[in-house]
């Protein structure tokens, strides 16, 4: 049943992630420390699975700088937001019992 | 080092996922976006404080004392300060479309009424009384706020914003024809009173999502508080 649904997502923390970065308007990013806020995430945690988002193409990892320190921006891409859509369908097709078709 | 996401990552049901997904969304849409209650409680008491003020002083002798203008320049300037601080906080380490979008839309703010007080300047240099031009003051500031707040309410899609920015405009049209010194008393009640009846609209609103807020299993983590998870 639950093999349906994206792996990439289907985890709690990467779910945390998405969600957050979902939540945010089309066009915005957010900065590292802020997003680890919201999540209340240790920093090499929300290391890890940001780069397991990336490496699926889900996530885009700005890195720029803010007069002299670095500072990295994080998104979800067209392609993340479509998977994060896609993977809301199936958990509800699977909680309404439509999943065995 | 705390690792639980990648450890856990097969026992996990999608009733589960779901109740993440909307505690996650509300929590960070309530982190990042102003909050109604604080913008709408702020610029309600300055109106409602300031115009009485102004009222008070008016209905004694007249015409409005300095130390009338001084408490509502101070409770104008107290909520500007208060808005600027709420909102670049809540957006703060975002930014992007809506960053752009909202500076312009603040700078606005600023230009309409620098412009707003230059025109009331003129008028009083064209041989303006105070009453036409206080007349002119309290409509022309109510036109620029309801315009102002339907301008909002279109672009951020805030259905609210734009009720109270109509609701600006009637009390622009009220406030001009009630004549001094009640225009004063208009201002206070209908502008400031509007403001204020917000402030228990987002409240209610607020309490009623809660309300309606996931059957499902028993959440784990403290309840998810309101905000903009229906659209």
């Amino acid at each position: 049943m639950t093999e349906d649904l994206d792996p990439v997502i289907h985890a709690p923390a990467r779910l945390r992630v998405v969600a957050t970065l979902a939540a945010l308007a089309r066009g915005d990013e957010v900065a590292f420390p802020r997003l680890r806020k919201l999540l209340d995430m240790t920093a090499g945690n929300l290391s890890t699975h940001l780069r397991k988002l990336e490496d699926a193409g889900y996530v885009r990892v700005t890195k720029t700088h803010e007069g002299r320190v670095p500072a990295t921006y994080l998104a979800l891409t067209d392609r993340g937001r479509a998977a994060f859509a896609e993977y809301q369908t199936a958990l509800t097709n699977l909680l309404k019992g439509a999943g065995h078709e | 080092m705390d690792d639980h996401g990648t450890s856990s990552d097969d026992a996990f049901d999608p009733a589960d996922s779901l109740r993440v997904i909307r505690e996650q969304t509300d929590r960070a849409r309530e982190a990042t976006e102003p909050d109604g209650r604080v913008m709408f409680g702020a610029w309600g008491l300055a109106w409602l404080v300031g115009y009485l003020a102004m009222w008070t002083s008016a209905r004694e002798t007249g015409a409005p004392e300095p130390w009338a203008g001084f408490v509502l320049a101070g409770t104008i300037v107290g909520a500007t300060a208060l808005t600027i601080v709420h909102s670049t906080t809540r957006a703060s380490g975002v930014r992007g479309a809506s960053a752009r979008v909202g500076a312009m839309y603040g700078w606005t703010w600023f230009l309409g009424f620098t412009v707003y007080g230059m025109v009331l300047g003129a008028m009083f240099r064209a041989g303006a009384s105070w009453e036409v031009v206080a007349t002119a003051a309290n409509g022309f500031a109510c036109l620029i706020v309801g315009l102002m707040y339907i301008a909002g309410g279109l672009l951020f899609g805030e259905i609210r914003m734009y009720a109270v920015g109509a609701w600006m405009l009637v009390t622009a049209a009220v406030a001009a024809f009630a004549g001094m010194p009640h225009t004063y008393l208009v201002m206070a009640l209908a502008g400031g009173g509007g403001f204020l009846v917000m402030v228990v609209v987002e409240q209610v609103i607020r309490a009623r999502r809660r309300g309606l807020a996931p059957a499902g299993p028993p959440a784990t983590s403290p309840p998810a508080t309101g905000g903009g998870s229906s659209d």
